[in-house]
C-alpha cells in the first residue's frame, strides 16, 4: 500500500512531510494548497525568517603569526543579504585573509539551505530552488574562491526566478558573476572566443543535450529547418557564433583590458574592446554587423529561450524531478505545451508545475523516485520534529555521499535519476547518517525523543510501531514491524515496558531503524 | 571545502554510533582466488585533458604557431619538455616539464602512450562524449545504452567475484552503469554499519527484496563484510596500511584513490576492474597554472602506485583515458576550447612501454578534423579491446564492444623495437 494522499505530494513538492503540513495539506487539498505554494511572497515566512535571523555557523582557522588571530567561534549568517560590493574585498588576494573567510559566504547559504528546506512554509518554493540550483549548475568548490563570495547573490537569483519566468531567469543567470567566472565568460573575447558558456547555454541550460545534431550535420544549412531560421537543433557552427555574440560580457574583475584595469566591484560589465562586433548566424537567424551594446548575447537567449526543443527539454526534467526517474511521455509533452504558451507569462514556471502537481500520472506515481542524501536526512528530521542547528559535520555528510552540495564537478550538475543515490557509499551514509542525527550526541539535531512519544506507548514495541506511523503514514508495514520487533528482541523484547525517565536513546534508535528501511528512501 | 576533515566526520559518527552498541564483524563465507589474476585499472581524466600539452611535437611548426609558449610544450626557455627522444613520427616529442615521473616509467619501458586516439564522433560536448566512451559504444542509441564498458568486460573476465569490480570514488562511473556488483569505495574504513551486527541482521531483512532499492542494500551489506574480513584484526581493528617500496602517494584526489585502490588489491578481496576518476582538466582559462600541477599529481600519483604495486606489475596494466583532447589553437582567455584527438597512457608490467603508439596526423590545418582538432587514428576501444583481450584473457572482445572490429595497437608485443 502506497503512502497517504498528502504524504505523497509533500514526499515530491516538498522536503518531506511533517505534523504541521500534512494537516495544512489535508484542510486546504491539493489546488488550494498549490495556490499558496506557487505565489509566495518575495521573502521567507516570518518563522523562517526568524530562524535565519538566529541561526549561526561555526568558522574555525588556527592563527597565522603576524596576520590574523586564531579563530573557533559560532557567527551569525551575516552576508545571505549583503550586496556584491560589500562582500567582493573576500577574493582580494592583496589582503592577508584566511581560507575560510574568503568562502564564508558560501557557508553560509549551506546553513541557510539546511534551515529553509526543514522550515520554510513555502516549501514547494524550495524544492524548485534546489532544482535550478542543479540546473545551473556552477560549481561553488571551484578554485577561484569569487564564486564562494558570490553565492549568497547567485542563490538569491535562483530564489527570484525560481517559480517566475524562465527567459528574464536566463539573462539574470548569463550576467552573474558565478556564472560568468565558471564558465570563463568573463574572460571572452575576440578572437577566437572561450566558447564554454556559449556550449553549455545550448547543451545544458536551454536546448538539450537531444538538440546537438554534430555528427548528423556540418554545415548550420544542412540541419532541417534551418533555412527557415527553424532549426530543429543546433550544431557546433551555433556555439561558435554564439560565443562571439557574448564576447564582452564580463565582470568588473579589475582585469587588465589593455587600457588599463576594469572596475573591481563584482558585477556585471559590458565591455565594448573585448566584443566582436561583426555578422553572425546563430540558429539560421542573420545577426547583422555592429549591434547595440550586448543586442547580440540578448538575442541569442531570446532564441534559445524560445526553441521548441528547450521547452521539452525542460519539460523532461521537471516531470522526472517531480514524478518519477523516467518521466511518463504524456505528461511531459503536456507540460511542454504549457512551457511554450506560456513562455511570456511572469509565472511561467509556475504553471507548468501546477500541470504537473495536478496531472493524474503524479497522483497515480509513488516510489519511482529515490530521496537524495540531503533529502532523505531533511525528510527524517522534518518528520520527527527535530531542532537543528546546521554544523559542518552535516554538510559533510552529504558530500561524503557524493551528494556535494553546490560542489559538484562538472557543469551538468548532480543527477537526478535514482542509480546515483544507490551506490554503496550512499547507503552507508544514509544508515550511518540516520543514527547520526538521531543520537543525542549530534549537537545539531536535537530531538526531545521521550516527548514525542504518546504516553500511550507503553512498550518499546508500541514505541516502534508509532515512529513506524510518525515517518511512514499510510504506508503497508506488517512486514516492516515484524522486521522492527525481530531486530528490537536481540536487545529486548518487544514487550519491555518503555521507561520514560531513561529510554530516549531506545526511542532514538528506533526511529532510525524506521528510517533505514527502503520505505523511507523512496518518493 | 569545509574545514572538517574525513577523519573527524568519521570520529563523530563512531561516537554515535558507540552510543549504541560497539562493532563486531560479522561472517561470510569469501573464496579469494590468490593465483596471479589480472587487474584492470582505468583513470579517467573528467573535462577533456590536453593531450597536445601533455606531450606535444616541440619542433612541429604548426604546434609552435598554433599557441603561445604558454600552453605547450617547449623547445627551451621555461616551459621546456622533457625529452623522450624516441623518434615518433620522425619529430621531437617531449613530456610536459612537470611529468618526469611519467618519464622515468616510460624510460624503464613500463609505460606507452598511444597518441591520436579518441572517440570518433563529431561530438564536442564533455556529456555527450562520456556517455559514450563509458558506454563503449559510438553514436546513435549507444548513448543510452543500459550497461558500461567496464561492467560487459566484468561479465567476460573469467572468475570474477562479488569483489571483482570497484569504483575508488564516491560513486561508481557510468562504465559500471547496470553491474549489479559494483562497489563504490572512496575510503574502506568509512565501510561500517552503524550499532553492529543486530543492525546488520535488520538491514538484511528488510533490504530483501528484487527492487533497485533493496539490491542497492543488498550489495552494500555485502560489500561491508568482505571488507572487514579482509581489512580488519580479529580483534576488529583496521589494520594498517603500510605502501611498498617508500611509494609516497600525493595528497589529493587521484593519489589517495590509487592509494585505496592499491590497499585492496594488496589485501586480496578479488579486485579485478577498478575505475579512478580524477577531474579538472577542463581549461578553457588560464591553462598554464591549472594543467601543470595536475599533470604533477597524476605523474606522482602514477609512479607511487607503480613502486606500491612492484609485486604485482605483471598482473597490473593502468589505462589513462579523457573524453577527447582540446583545441589545437588556444582562445583568447589564456585557454583552449573542447577538441577531438587525444594522448592515452597505458602503464604496466607486461605493456611494451617507452613508445608512442598510433600513427600521428600532423597538426597542419588541412590533416585536422574539422580543421580545428587533432585528428583520430586510433579507436579508444582499439586500446580498451587489447588491453581486454592481450592482458585480461578475454576471448570474445566483441561482447565488450559490440559490432567493433579493432586494429592491431602493438601495446603488449615487445617483439617490435
Amino acid at each position: 500500500m502506497k503512502p497517504t494522499k498528502e504524504a505523497i505530494i509533500l514526499g515530491r513538492l516538498a522536503y518531506g512531510h511533517n505534523a504541521a503540513d500534512l494537516e495544512r495539506l489535508g484542510r486546504a487539498g491539493l489546488k488550494r494548497w498549490l495556490d499558496e505554494q506557487l505565489a509566495p511572497p518575495s521573502g521567507d515566512d516570518p518563522e523562517t525568517a526568524r530562524r535565519l535571523a538566529e541561526a549561526t555557523f561555526k568558522i574555525e582557522y588556527p592563527e597565522e603569526a603576524g596576520k590574523w588571530p586564531k579563530v573557533d567561534e559560532e557567527r551569525p549568517l551575516a552576508t545571505l543579504d549583503a550586496d556584491l560590493k560589500s562582500v567582493w574585498h573576500l577574493r582580494d588576494w592583496q589582503k592577508p585573509m584566511p581560507y575560510q573567510e574568503r568562502v564564508r559566504p558560501r557557508d553560509e547559504v549551506n546553513a541557510a539551505t539546511w534551515i529553509r528546506a526543514l522550515y520554510s512554509k513555502y516549501q514547494l518554493r524550495e524544492v524548485m530552488v534546489g532544482f535550478w540550483h542543479d540546473h545551473f549548475h556552477v560549481n561553488a568548490l571551484h578554485d577561484d574562491v569569487a564564486i564562494a563570495v558570490a553565492w549568497p547573490h547567485y542563490d538569491r537569483i535562483m530564489r527570484k526566478h525560481a517559480l517566475g519566468n524562465f527567459r528574464a531567469f536566463l539573462e539574470e543567470v548569463a550576467k552573474s558573476p558565478a556564472m560568468l567566472v565558471y564558465l570563463n565568460n568573463r574572460s571572452s573575447k575576440a578572437s577566437p572566443a572561450n566558447e564554454n558558456y556559449a556550449r553549455e547555454l545550448f547543451e545544458l541550460h536551454t536546448l538539450g543535450k537531444d538538440a546537438y545534431l554534430n555528427d548528423l550535420y556540418n554545415r548550420w544549412r544542412d540541419v532541417p529547418g534551418a533555412a527557415k531560421g527553424e532549426p530543429v537543433g543546433y550544431i557546433d557552427q551555433d556555439v561558435y557564433e554564439a560565443a562571439r555574440a557574448f564576447t564582452g560580457w564580463t565582470l568588473a574583475d579589475g582585469s587588465w583590458s589593455g587600457e588599463g584595469p576594469l572596475p573591481s566591484t563584482g558585477e556585471f560589465l559590458y565591455h565594448a574592446a573585448w566584443h566582436d562586433p561583426y555578422q553572425k548566424r546563430v540558429l539560421g537567424r542573420e545577426f547583422e554587423a555592429n549591434a547595440p551594446p550586448m543586442a547580440d548575447g540578448v538575442r541569442v537567449l531570446d532564441l534559445v529561450a524560445d526553441h521548441p526543443a528547450t521547452a521539452k527539454h525542460l519539460a523532461t526534467k521537471l516531470v522526472r524531478k517531480l514524478v518519477a526517474d523516467d518521466p511518463p511521455p504524456g505528461l511531459v509533452n503536456r507540460a511542454a505545451e504549457a512551457w511554450a504558451k506560456h513562455r511570456r507569462a511572469p509565472d511561467q514556471i509556475a504553471r507548468v508545475v501546477r500541470v504537473i502537481a495536478e496531472s493524474k500520472e503524479f497522483a497515480e506515481t509513488w516510489g519511482k523516485k529515490t530521496k537524495r542524501p540531503f533529502e532523505y536526512f531533511v525528510s527524517f528530521l522534518r518528520a520527527t520534529g527535530a531542532e537543528v542547528k546546521p554544523d559542518p559535520g552535516m554538510i559533510w555528510l552529504t558530500f561524503v555521499m557524493g551528494e556535494r552540495m553546490f560542489g559538484w564537478p562538472t557543469p551538468d550538475g548532480p543527477p537526478d535519476r535514482g542509480a546515483a543515490w544507490l551506490g554503496t557509499n550512499a547507503m552507508l551514509g544514509r544508515w550511518n547518517g540516520a543514527f547520526w542525527l538521531a543520537s543525542k550526541d549530534h549537537p545539531a539535531a536535537r530531538h526531545n525523543w521521550v516527548a514525542a512519544t504518546p504516553e500511550a506507548a507503553t512498550t518499546i514495541g508500541a514505541a516502534a510501531e508509532h515512529w513506524c506511523n510518525v515517518l511512514l503514514p499510510g504506508t503497508e508495514k506488517d512486514s516492516l514491524l515484524a522486521s522492527l520487533r525481530e531486530a528490537i528482541s536481540q536487545w529486548a523484547p518487544p514487550e519491555t515496558p518503555l521507561d520514560r525517565s531513561q529510554g530516549a536513546d531506545a526511542i532514538a534508535g528506533v526511529a532510525a531503524l524506521v528510517a533505514l528501511a527502503p520505505e523511507f528512501n523512496l518518493k | 571545502m569545509l574545514d572538517l576533515s574525513r577523519r573527524e566526520f568519521i570520529s563523530g559518527c563512531s561516537a554515535a554510533i558507540a552510543a549504541l552498541s560497539g562493532s563486531r564483524l560479522l561472517h561470510l563465507s569469501w573464496n579469494t582466488d590468490s593465483t596471479a589474476t589480472p587487474i584492470l585499472v582505468v583513470v579517467f581524466l573528467r573535462g577533456g585533458m590536453d593531450g597536445l600539452h601533455l606531450l606535444g611535437p616541440v619542433d612541429d611548426p604548426d604546434y609552435v604557431a598554433a599557441r603561445p609558449a604558454t600552453l605547450r610544450v617547449g623547445e627551451s626557455g621555461e616551459f621546456a619538455g622533457l625529452p623522450i627522444g624516441n623518434g615518433y613520427a620522425g619529430r621531437d616529442f617531449r613530456l610536459h616539464k612537470a611529468a618526469a615521473p611519467i618519464r622515468e616509467l616510460f624510460d624503464a619501458r613500463q609505460l606507452a602512450f598511444v597518441h591520436a586516439a579518441g572517440l570518433v564522433h563529431g561530438t564536442r560536448s564533455h556529456f555527450e562524449a562520456m556517455d559514450y566512451v563509458e558506454r563503449g559504444v559510438v553514436g546513435g542509441t549507444g548513448r543510452t545504452a543500459a550497461s558500461g564498458w567496464m561492467t560487459r568486460l566484468a561479465e567476460t573476465v573469467p572468475g570474477i567475484g562479488s569483489m571483482g569490480l570497484v569504483s575508488a570514488s564516491d560513486r561508481a562511473p557510468d562504465s559500471m552503469l547496470g553491474a549489479a556488483n559494483a562497489m563504490a569505495m572512496a575510503n574502506p574504513e568509512a565501510f561500517s554499519v552503524p550499532v553492529g551486527p543486530q543492525v546488520a541482521k535488520y538491514l538484511r531483512s528488510v533490504y530483501r527484496g528484487s527492487s533497485e532499492v533493496h539490491r542497492a542494500g543488498t550489495r552494500t551489506l555485502d560489500a561491508i563484510e568482505a571488507i572487514h574480513k579482509e581489512l580488519k584484526t580479529p580483534e576488529g581493528a583496521w589494520k594498517p596500511y603500510f605502501p611498498e617500496r617508500g611509494a609516497a602517494y600525493p595528497d589529493g584526489e587521484l593519489g589517495q584513490s590509487l592509494r585505496t585502490v592499491a590497499r585492496l588489491i594488496r589485501a586480496d578481496l578479488g579486485l579485478r576492474l577498478a575505475a579512478v576518476d580524477y577531474g579538472g582538466w577542463d581549461t578553457h582559462e588560464g591553462q598554464t597554472y591549472t594543467f601543470a600541477p595536475r599533470v604533477e599529481h597524476l605523474s606522482r600519483s602514477l609512479a607511487a602506485f607503480a613502486n606500491d604495486l612492484h609485486a604485482y606489475q605483471d598482473r597490473l596494466c593502468v589505462v589513462v583515458m579523457s573524453e577527447f583532447g582540446r583545441r589545437v589553437r588556444a582562445n583568447q582567455s589564456q585557454g583552449t576550447d573542447h577538441g577531438h584527438g587525444n594522448a592515452m597512457m597505458v602503464m604496466g608490467g607486461g605493456v611494451a612501454g617507452g613508445r608512442i603508439l598510433g600513427d600521428w596526423p600532423g597538426l597542419a590545418t588541412e590533416q585536422l578534423d574539422q580543421r580545428a582538432d587533432l585528428a583520430i587514428t586510433t579507436d579508444y576501444r582499439a586500446v580498451l579491446s587489447e588491453v581486454a583481450s592481450a592482458h585480461l584473457g578475454v576471448n570474445d572482445v566483441s561482447k565488450v564492444f559490440p559490432g567493433f572490429k579493432a586494429k592491431p595497437v602493438g601495446l603488449m608485443d615487445r617483439s617490435k623495437p
